[in-house]
């Protein structure tokens, strides 16, 4: 625009026998001449570009400070404000069954492969700590679960967990024996330990995580247990504070009962490589279901 | 030679006045947009695409969810455990519509920008002070209550968790009639006053519905030989 703007200015000069031509040069002359500088205007400028710098920088934090805690496409964990979240990423939807343990890799684990039947998270204060492959099915539908250590959180402390939890959708509050810290907010692949149960970053870490669409794998997934016979919110299945032994599950997956089911039930394709086909690579084929 | 000056305005050589127009342009620009941002600020919670955070639509959307998923609870544990079919298909019924419509209010407040559940520190229902309503019986230092209207205790819970039979049946009747009237006020107000539109035609919808199963659960207990529990207050 502003070469646009130049060489008009030079061919209508051309054009109209160089009256133009000399204001331009005047002018040229006039900068190179006049010495003393406009500082009332400059320090108008300056004033209002500080203004100006400083509204839009009030504008801008007003703005974020409101949606802090707002899960959005923009602001995706929110939790990355809270001091103190630890992060792993996990592989979700492994399952194992009742009868197997998990050697997870954290405790209290915050992902990794769990029993196919998930424990209750509808607001629910467990009495008792609650095997810890159920707990962990419950992460994944996009539940928080605040564990405390029995020894060290009672009476005053542990009633504001509780009230904090009771009732409350995708929340779920137990006692976790041998806990290194007094609590420790899980929710899948975020945890974060705490001392103390009026911290405000609980109240954070649960704005920030529960049912958080970009966070849990299958967000809004049921909490109501499924069937009492496999999970009795009144008698849940017992935590095991000893190690697993050799045979439990992997982080990865390998050694889940419900593996070697998914082949033998044929969502697997186990079918021999010699099997006629007509069509000369199925293995690249995307899967019908 | 004769014009060797331009004609510009007195006490002005021509640096200074492209200083100074150039000055008052920022000026122009910068002080509009300034003004722009602070009434973008001011506004940002009250589009109209986006109700403010404390605005009766998100405390509706937020709050019966909450409201929704204790009867979607119960529906589960009456579907589950009964034996009685005419219980199992209200159950069900009740079940799937409360779950749906808990559903669409997630997608709202997911929409405007909106915490999808209420804050768990916070209590519920500060979106319908001044209504003159019951507001549940527990107020949090934040103005809010504790538990809202209709909801079950954690004990009454656990009870029809563990009974069977007719004793089942009369229980769930009772609780999710109980569930009901607590909502009927809140569908009322949102319905009332809510400033969206399809936030207004859900919260009658809830209303005529929980409105009609209120008068058929009546009618079930009475026929169990059954009588409804006080109403909430």
């Amino acid at each position: 625009m502003a070469s646009g703007t130049k060489s008009k200015g030079a061919s209508g000069a051309r054009g109209k026998g160089g009256a133009k031509g000399k204001s331009a040069r005047a002018a040229r002359g006039a900068v190179a001449a006049s010495k003393p500088k406009p500082w009332g205007t400059i320090l108008a400028v300056i004033f209002v570009l500080a203004l100006a710098g400083g509204v839009f920088t009030y504008a801008y934090l007003q703005i974020n400070e409101k949606n802090k805690w707002v899960v959005s496409d923009d602001n995706q964990d929110p939790s990355e404000n809270i001091e103190g979240v630890e992060r792993i990423k996990y592989d979700s939807g492994l399952h194992v069954d009742k009868t197997q343990r998990v050697a997870y890799d954290q405790s209290p684990p915050f992902g990794g492969p769990h029993d196919g039947v998930w424990a209750d998270c509808t607001g629910i204060v467990y009495q008792t700590a609650v095997r810890t492959e159920n707990m962990v099915h419950s992460l994944e539908h996009g539940a928080v679960w605040i564990a405390y250590n029995p020894d060290q959180v009672k009476d005053a402390e542990l009633d504001k967990l509780k009230a904090r939890v009771e009732g409350q959708p995708y929340l779920m509050l137990s006692p976790y024996p041998g806990l290194d810290r007094p609590i420790s907010l899980q929710s899948w692949g975020h945890r974060l330990k705490l001392d103390r149960a009026d911290d405000t970053r609980i109240d954070d870490f649960i704005k920030s995580l529960r049912q958080n669409r970009y966070q849990n794998p299958e967000p809004r997934g049921r909490c109501d247990a499924a069937d009492p016979t496999q999970f009795d919110v009144s008698n849940p299945p017992p935590f095991v504070q000893d190690p697993p032994g050799p045979d439990a599950v992997k982080m990865d997956g390998t050694g889940a009962k419900n593996e070697s089911q998914a082949e033998q039930n044929g969502e697997v394709p186990t079918a021999p490589p010699s099997a006629p086909s007509g069509v000369p690579s199925s293995g690249a084929a995307p899967p019908s279901s | 030679m004769t014009d060797e000056r331009d004609p510009a305005p007195a006490g002005f050589s021509g640096p200074r006045r492209a200083l100074v127009l150039t000055g008052a342009t920022l000026v122009v620009l910068l002080v509009g947009a300034a003004i722009g941002m602070l009434i973008t600020t001011a506004r940002v919670d009250r589009a109209p695409s986006a109700p403010s955070p404390e605005s009766v639509d998100v405390g509706f959307a937020q709050d019966m969810q909450v409201h929704h998923l204790q009867a979607v609870t119960m529906a589960g544990i009456a579907r589950d455990h009964t034996t009685d079919p005419e219980v199992h298909t209200l159950a069900f019924d009740i079940e799937s519509t409360q779950l749906g419509q808990a559903s669409e209010m997630a997608g709202w407040l997911t929409v405007w920008g909106r915490p999808e559940l209420p804050d768990a520190g916070r209590g519920h229902m500060a979106w319908m002070t001044g209504s003159g309503h019951g507001h549940g019986d527990a107020t949090t230092a934040a103005g809010g209550s504790a538990r809202m209207p209709g909801m079950a205790t954690t004990e009454e819970l656990n009870r029809l968790r563990t009974v069977s039979g007719k004793e089942l049946d009369v229980l769930f009747l009772q609780l999710m009639l109980r569930h009901h009237q607590g909502a009927i006020p809140m569908a009322q107000f949102a319905a009332d006053r809510a400033g969206t539109g399809y936030v207004r035609d859900l919260a009658q919808k809830i209303l005529s519905g929980q409105t009609a199963e209120v008068t058929l659960m009546t009618t079930m207990l009475a026929a169990r030989g059954a009588t409804p529990l006080p109403p909430p207050n």
